[in-house]
This record gives structure tokens, C-alpha cells and sequence, in this order.
């Protein structure tokens, strides 16, 4: 027996630690009700073990290496490439000045929407608490999308809270470690996402396909879905917030397996191949955030007299359009415009006709001619007089006595 | 007869490194292969995990220690993937115990042989975890012989520039 073991050492060990994986894996996996296998998302705690025990060896080399780079990139950034910052810096000035005219514009509508929503006893969700964390590593297979933030639960990380950047969503927390956090990002074939196309309402799940291209799946095929249509998160999957970006249409393809559907392929807002920072949403409440509020208040303070004129002076031209009279109606056929109403007496007509016309006047070769001028020219003439030939409405005309208009005789 | 000219030749070539070299080298390839990537555009093409497995697995040419040496390194690399932990495992796993085991019969110092065979195991990995992944686990995994072709390509020249650096290393008496 002691020679079977020595002999067949190699080869016993082989099959032991191969069985062992293979009892490993079947408790990570479970049966759906719809008779799927799929990977249980809460991990056990033997391989939550390990994940800890990759993540320590890993993470600390993967920090120093991430934390040099930023160093010497910054290094050079803030303290030897200096050119244009001037500029910059004024451009960025600029850019903030017109954001604030833009949110103190909007800040009314916000208001009121927020008013309504209470009403209506709806609560929207806003991002009210994120934390910025850095990308430092990633799975380091093609075969799945997940990478390392250099933020843990020490910073009040938990999984399945929601990952985005300025650009639009990137992925949701799947593991955290004390000091890191994994990230399943959008484009992983084992992630799952509620989205909903911008223009013809859609909805679909967003996952990952083999090359690391987000796709919704599951929707019956629709001749309206186009490239270039935004998709935006439909915020019942409860981790991320309704009207993020996740980014535009790109194609629409088959779907392989069922011949009724499609996979519409989608191009990210965030850029899922480069990604540096990242903002994880810690908290969303149904108010704006304190710092939210204080820049509002800025906003307000600094640009809401300027926002305030803007708007006004929309309003007073919006009631002066109102009180014009219009010429042409675009919501009436042609033959019923205001125009063609002569009951109308601040219709604008033909301009009077001259005392003594003559060569110079409009229509003057007509009717300077002789007395026995030809018949057609006259009943032309007489044509030309009707309202709806004689006014171009493109061109400007000055205000006219109505009495003149109408053709009676100037005193 | 052939046990014998078999463990003749273990005695006779086996290899030793430092112990730093055993430590870090392993540690190296999987932070490398973690960080890589985002260098790359998130192409991870290649898996320095495997070459490290196949190079120690071959030059030591002990079965047991190739075996562990991969299952270890693929259990690494699924725990960084998010993804269940065991299917690189057992595909690194076979990997270290053939690589060993062909590095008794074969000679390790002939290049072109080291990068042939990197280039089927790197091949064969794929074939197990595909296998693993579809058959054993029944989960959905959409693939690409072609890109599993040009990893096992970049797995051979990686093997080509790093195998003769860590020839370099070795202690010599």
C-alpha cells in the first residue's frame, strides 16, 4: 500500500487537487429557476478567503506601482510641463462661469420638478455621497472585465453600489477588502445593468460580450433603434441612479440564437479600456447633497442676477411674439391663413398706388403705357392686387394705414 | 529502464534558483499580469502566469512541484478575476504536472523545444478552462479560437525573451 502511494505519488496529488477545485467550484455555482447555471454573486466564506489572500499579495505592489507613476506623471504635470497653463486656466475659468449661468438658469425648473415629484409622491434618487478612487489594477484576463480601486470598506465601500465617472457609468462594486474594492465593469460578460434607450423608451439588460463590448440583450427586434440613440441607466436595477449615461447606440445585430431578437452593440460613455479615476456613489438621497447645495447658492449669488436677465428677456420676447400679429399661421392650410382674411383690417397690402406713376414705378411699363394698353396686362395688374400676391412675408414691411390698404383713395 | 534513465536524468539536471527568485518571480507575473493591461487598453493577450508555471515546471521537473506551483498560480488569477475560483485552477494545475512531466524525458536547454512547448500548453489551458467553464460549470461564455491562438503566440514570445533571462539566474556550482 506504502508502494502504491510512492508510486503513484504525482499523479494522486494531481488528481487531489483537481477534485478539490472541482468541489470548490461546484459550491460557487447554483441553478436558476429558469434552469440556467449561474455564478452565485455572494461569494462563500473559503472563497472570500482567497480572494483575500490574492488581494494582499497582490495589492500592495500594485499600489506602489500605481502610487510611482502617478507620482513622477504628476512630477512632471504640475512642475515641468507648464506650458499653456495660463491659458488653460482662463479657458477652464470661462467654462465655469458659463456652467454657473446654466445652473442658476436651471435651478427653477429643478425647484419645480422637485415640487411636482413631492406632489406626486415620487422620490427621484440624486447622487448625494461618492467617493474618488483610483484604478490600480485589473483581472489581467481578457475573459473578464474586472479591476482594482485602491478604496476599501475603510472608506465606506459595499459591494453592488454603483461605479461611474463624468463620462457615464462604469461598473459596480463586486468585492471589497479592507483597502481595495473589486469592480465588475459594464462590459463583463457576468454583468448586468437596466437601461433604457433615450428616444424610443426601450428597455433592456446591458452585459459584456467575449470582446469587451457592452450589449443590451434580450430586445425583440425594432426598426426604430438606430446608431448614434444614447442610452441611459433605467434605475430599476436599484444600484444605479435613473438618467446616468451609458453611452450610444453603435450597431444593432442579430441576436445568434433567437431569431426575433436582437443584441444592440453600445459604445461607452466612459472610457472602459483607460480607466483612471472613478467616483464610487456611497449614498443617493432624494435631496441634493450639501455640496450640491453650496454650489447652487454660488451659482445663485454669483450668476442668478445675470440668469435672471437671460430669462427675462426671453419672456418679454416670447409675450411681444404673442401679441404681434403673425402673417403666416404654420398650424393652418394655406388657404385659411390670416393673411387671406380681409375682414382683418391690420392686413398689410400692397403698398398705395403713386399719383403719377411712371417708368420707375413697379408695374410702371404697364401702366405707362398708352390708354388702349392691352387687356392682359391690365387684368395681370388686377391679379398682382390680391393680398396673397402681393406680400412677400419675408420681406419687411412698414406698418400701414388700414384705410390705405384697403384701396381707398389717399386724401 | 526508462524510470530509471528517467530519474538519472532529474538527478542530473535539476536546477535551483535563490529563494528570491522562486518567491518573487511567481509574484512578479501575477502583479504584472494584473497591471499590464491597463497599460493596454485592456488587452490581456498573454498570461504571464502560465509562462512562469511552464518554466518552473520544466526545469525543476518535479511533477508534485509543478502541479502546486500552477494550481496555486491559477487559483491567484481567479480570485483577482471576480470570476469562480477553480477554473484557471485546474487548467494551470494540469499544465504544471505535464510541463513537469515531460521535462523529466525531454532536454530543457534546447529553446526551440521550451517555446513549442509553451505554445501547446498555453493552447491546452484554454482548451480546459473553455471546457471547464461550458461543460462542467453549464455557464454561458462566449469565445474566440482566434484570440486564444494569438495569446498562445504571445505566450511563446514572451517565453522567448523571459526564459533565458531566468536561465541567468539559476545557481551554478
Amino acid at each position: 500500500m506504502e508502494l502504491f502511494f510512492i508510486r503513484y505519488r504525482n499523479v494522486l496529488v494531481l488528481l487531489t487537487l483537481l477534485v478539490a477545485q472541482i468541489v470548490g467550484l461546484a459550491v460557487q455555482v447554483r441553478r436558476t429557476n429558469s434552469g440556467h447555471n449561474t455564478l452565485d454573486p455572494k461569494d462563500g466564506p473559503g472563497v472570500r478567503l482567497i480572494r483575500l489572500w490574492a488581494d494582499a499579495v497582490v495589492s500592495p505592489p500594485e499600489k506602489l506601482i500605481h502610487e510611482t507613476k502617478l507620482g513622477s506623471t504628476n512630477l512632471w504635470n504640475q512642475y515641468i510641463d507648464l506650458r499653456h497653463t495660463q491659458q488653460d486656466n482662463q479657458e477652464l475659468q470661462k467654462t465655469i462661469d458659463r456652467l454657473r449661468l446654466e445652473q442658476a438658469a436651471l435651478l427653477e425648473d429643478a425647484k419645480q420638478g422637485q415640487r411636482l415629484q413631492a406632489l406626486l409622491n415620487f422620490q427621484e434618487k440624486y447622487i448625494y455621497k461618492t467617493v474618488a478612487a483610483q484604478a490600480i489594477g485589473s483581472s489581467g484576463s481578457d475573459q473578464s472585465r474586472v479591476f482594482t480601486i485602491d478604496k476599501g470598506s475603510n472608506y465606506g465601500l459595499k459591494p453592488d453600489m454603483a461605479v461611474i465617472t463624468a463620462d457615464g457609468i462604469v461598473g459596480k462594486v463586486r468585492e471589497v477588502f479592507p483597502g481595495t474594492a473589486q469592480v465588475l465593469a459594464i462590459n463583463d460578460q457576468s454583468s448586468g445593468a437596466g437601461v433604457i434607450l433615450e428616444t424610443t423608451r426601450i428597455r433592456g439588460i446591458l452585459r459584456g460580450n467575449a470582446i469587451g463590448q457592452p450589449q443590451i440583450v434580450n430586445i425583440l427586434a425594432d426598426q426604430r433603434i438606430q446608431p448614434g440613440e444614447k442610452v441611459l441607466t433605467a434605475g430599476g436595477d436599484l444600484i444605479f441612479p435613473r438618467g446616468l449615461p451609458v453611452g450610444v447606440v453603435d450597431k444593432v445585430i442579430r441576436d445568434p440564437d433567437r431569431d426575433a431578437f436582437i443584441d444592440v452593440i453600445v459604445k461607452p460613455a466612459a472610457h472602459l479600456d483607460r480607466l483612471d479615476e472613478v467616483l464610487v456613489i456611497t449614498a443617493t438621497e432624494a435631496r441634493f447633497s450639501e455640496q450640491q447645495q453650496q454650489d447652487l447658492a454660488t451659482s445663485e449669488a454669483l450668476k442668478g442676477p445675470e440668469a435672471a436677465a437671460i430669462e427675462e428677456q426671453k419672456k418679454a420676447s416670447a409675450i411681444m411674439a404673442e401679441r404681434l400679429p403673425g402673417l403666416i399661421d404654420p398650424n393652418l392650410p394655406p388657404d385659411q391663413q390670416p393673411l387671406l382674411d380681409s375682414s382683418n383690417p391690420n392686413l398689410v397690402g400692397r403698398p398705395p398706388q403713386p399719383l403719377h406713376p411712371d417708368r420707375f414705378t413697379p408695374g410702371g411699363a404697364n401702366q405707362a403705357a398708352p390708354a388702349s394698353g392691352n387687356a392682359a396686362a391690365a387684368d395681370a395688374d388686377k391679379k398682382s392686387a390680391t393680398p396673397g400676391n402681393a406680400v412677400n412675408p419675408a420681406a419687411p414691411t412698414a406698418p400701414q394705414n388700414p384705410e390705405t390698404s384697403q384701396g381707398k383713395p389717399q386724401p | 529502464m526508462n524510470t530509471m534513465s528517467g530519474d538519472f536524468r532529474r538527478d542530473l539536471e535539476v536546477r535551483h534558483y535563490p529563494i528570491l527568485v522562486y518567491a518573487l518571480a511567481p509574484l512578479a507575473a501575477l502583479v504584472l499580469q494584473a497591471w499590464l493591461p491597463s497599460l493596454l487598453a485592456g488587452n490581456a493577450w498573454f498570461d504571464l502566469p502560465l509562462v512562469i508555471t511552464v518554466y518552473f515546471a520544466l526545469v525543476q521537473r518535479i511533477p508534485i512541484q509543478g502541479t502546486l506551483t500552477g494550481a496555486v498560480m491559477g487559483l491567484f488569477e481567479d480570485a483577482l478575476s471576480g470570476h469562480a475560483i477553480g477554473v484557471n485552477g485546474i487548467a494551470k494545475t494540469v499544465v504544471g504536472f505535464l510541463a513537469s512531466s515531460v521535462g523529466i524525458r525531454i532536454d530543457v536547454d534546447n529553446h526551440t523545444i521550451r517555446l513549442g512547448l509553451t505554445f501547446l500548453l498555453s493552447l491546452l489551458s484554454s482548451a480546459i478552462y473553455v471546457a471547464v467553464y461550458r461543460m462542467l460549470l453549464g455557464l454561458k461564455l462566449e469565445w474566440s479560437w482566434v484570440i486564444e491562438l494569438i495569446k498562445s503566440v504571445a505566450n511563446t514570445l514572451i517565453a522567448l525573451v523571459l526564459f533565458p533571462a531566468l536561465d541567468r539566474l539559476q545557481i551554478r556550482d
